[in-house]
């Protein structure tokens, strides 16, 4: 069905220009469609383009031609900067590999960060950071700073920060690619349960043993995508 | 949600306690810098406004001319007093003195005061009151009697602290080695019409016992004349000059032998060279708060590329442009209006700790405070502005690589 589509990318192409003006082309022309609950992993060389396309995803970069319709509106021609953080804000939740927390910020309040960007008072989102911390099975850690934290741990309050203003689409870069392997397995459970709340999920991984949690993988080369619905070898 | 933010800009200062401090040292120096010199300036004026409190602004003044420019025939005389009462239009009135440095003693005590021989109306055209016994008056002038009327410093020299001026009245002192009568002692009159030389450490006797007894021929004779209005004061001292040129038979090529001045010019120019010197200090205050904004730009640069990737962060979740600047402008204004208050507080304990020191007279001015304290917030937010609006323009997968 054509409502069940979230995110549909029609020919989108991406240009970088160097200091010399040489044209760097990242992506060449991708299609892609993805539904709503759908669990994604982008596969794929390195400068193959995953990155670039899960940023353009997450509104993080503008497309330099192509269509991007986001819950079938197209959003690839808007530029200005409160649309795009206020979609930033509601629509997504990202998740790096570097976890990327403020140093300053303890636990609770990195979690409860975007809420502060829109506007929640702090009581209502100290109360639901909390509550998501407790989901993750860190309720013990809020008033810890992320340098006091495992980086499993710390992945996690960075799950709980891209949920908190309960996004439909969970974008992930490499989220396992800075813990052991148990880490890693533990993080893609959290990952697979969002598929039962409805949620969206969009990964870059090189890992097979990751990508196998997905749905459906999607590998790209060379900044076009080569199959939308690629198939692990059978030893995974 | 501004009031968070601005907490997050506060912590995020706080987490770099030395830099913030080092970086608002220049606006502390330069505010409590402006605010003590305000009040070095609010001071000077009060203290000219004080001392000149009585001086009319009215009065001409006429002397022998002397020093440098000395003519030998230069010599002032009664006559010219006279003639300049029937002959120069909107006088109000004219006195003529005679004055002198003369030792003057009661007891043990004594001391080199300025002796004035004069007559009834000089008090009135001093603006000199009584505060005790009565002033001289025609009767004293026509029969020579010895007595004399004290300033209220003089009373102070001679008597020492303390000594209420009624009891001094009937004491006998001696001025030039001469019996006198004391007959009244005047109130605290301030500065006197001849600068440096002040009423208060004077002592008054009738002209004609001065001239004869007290001081002599040496003494210094002067011509007060008091104009009806202060817009006749220009006109008035033309007209002075000009009789007085013909009465000394003076030919075109030769200068006055006489020096005339406006006692009021001379209080203008002590207050605009206060005004001026106030504006110097304020000049360099101000340089050093801009300066000092100069230091905290560059300090919010640093803290801008530090926190590049904070930044890209703060945009992937949602933060817009608007967020980031005014995070970063906050620092800044945080950073300059905390240093504006600490550098008031500054002043204000800087400012008594002056007024300790002899010859110091520094007022504590709320407008000095406002002054400096919206400079200093001004400053915080011109020079935070452009490293804010670069923050808040970062590309944030750009941010979000840097380290």
């Amino acid at each position: 069905m054509e409502n069940d589509i979230v995110i549909k990318l029609e020919n989108v192409c991406k240009s970088y220009f160097l200091a010399n003006g040489e044209e760097i082309k990242v992506l060449k022309g991708v299609d892609m469609e993805i539904k709503k609950g759908e669990f994604v992993a982008l596969m794929g060389e390195s400068g193959g383009g995953k990155t670039t396309l899960l940023n353009i995803i997450g509104c993080l970069h503008p497309l330099s031609s192509g269509k991007y319709f986001l819950q079938g509106e197209n959003i690839g021609e808007v530029r200005d900067d409160f649309t795009l953080a206020f979609i930033r804000n509601k629509k997504m939740g990202f998740v790096f590999q570097q976890f990327n927390l403020l140093s300053r910020l303890t636990a609770l309040k990195n979690v409860a960060l975007p809420s502060l960007y829109a506007g929640v008072s702090k009581e209502i989102r100290e109360k639901k950071a909390t509550e998501i911390l407790n989901m993750l099975s860190i309720g013990d850690r809020t008033e810890h700073k992320p340098t006091e934290l495992s980086g499993g741990q710390q992945q996690r309050v960075a799950i709980a920060r891209s949920l908190m203003n309960d996004p439909e689409i969970i974008l992930a870069d490499e989220p396992t690619g800075a813990l052991d392997s148990k880490n890693g397995l533990e993080i893609m459970e959290i990952f697979k349960n969002f598929k039962k709340k409805g949620k969206t999920v969009v990964m870059v991984t090189h890992t097979a043993e990751v990508a196998k949690f997905a749905d459906r993988i999607v590998y790209m080369r060379d900044g076009k995508i080569l199959d939308n619905h690629y198939k692990l070898k059978s030893e995974y | 949600m501004f009031l968070e933010i601005l907490k997050m800009a506060g912590e995020a200062l706080f987490a770099n306690k030395v830099r913030s401090f080092l970086s608002v040292l220049g606006i502390i120096i330069g505010v409590s810098t402006v605010i003590v010199v305000v009040g070095i300036g609010t001071g000077a004026q009060k203290q000219i406004a004080d001392q000149y409190k009585n001086l009319s602004a009215t009065t001409i003044m006429v002397m022998k001319q002397m020093g440098r420019d000395a003519v030998s025939s230069s010599k002032l005389a009664p006559e010219d007093s006279n003639l300049i009462a029937q002959n120069v239009a909107n006088i109000k009135d004219t006195t003529i003195f005679i004055s002198g440095n003369t030792t003057v003693a009661y007891g043990k005590e004594s001391a080199s005061l300025n002796v004035f021989g004069n007559y009834v109306n000089f008090f009135d055209i001093g603006n000199l009151e009584l505060a005790s016994g009565r002033l001289i008056n025609e009767e004293d002038i026509n029969a020579k009697t010895k007595v004399a009327v004290l300033g209220s410093g003089a009373l102070v020299t001679l008597f020492g602290e303390n000594f209420e001026a009624s009891q001094a009245i009937g004491q006998s002192i001696t001025v030039n080695s001469k019996k006198v009568e004391i007959v009244g002692v005047l109130k605290e009159n301030g500065g006197s019409a001849m600068g440096r030389m002040s009423y208060d450490d004077s002592v008054f006797t009738p002209y004609s016992t001065a001239e004869q007894t007290f001081l002599g021929k040496t003494a210094q004779m002067m011509i007060v004349v008091l104009m009806n209005d202060v817009d006749n004061l220009k006109t008035g001292m033309e007209d002075i000059t000009a009789l007085l040129r013909i009465q000394h038979k003076l030919k075109a090529s030769q200068a006055d032998d006489f020096r005339i001045f406006d006692p009021g010019s001379i209080v203008g120019a002590a207050q605009s060279s206060a005004d001026t010197m106030s504006l110097l200090l304020v000049s360099i205050a101000t340089i050093v708060l801009i300066v000092s904004g100069v230091g905290i730009m560059n300090v919010m640069f640093v803290t801008v590329a530090e926190r590049t990737k904070e930044i890209g962060i703060a945009k992937a979740i949602g933060a817009q442009k608007q967020d980031i600047l005014t995070q970063f402008l906050a620092e800044s204004v945080i950073l300059s209006i905390g240093g504006g208050m600490i550098g008031a507080l500054l002043g204000q304990i800087i400012i008594p700790i002056l007024n300790k020191f002899e010859g110091w007279y520094v007022v504590p001015s709320f407008s000095g405070v406002v002054l400096a304290f919206t400079f200093s917030a001004a400053v915080g937010l011109f020079f935070g502005f452009y490293p804010a609006l670069k923050a808040s323009k970062l590309d944030p997968v750009d941010a979000l690589r840097s380290e």
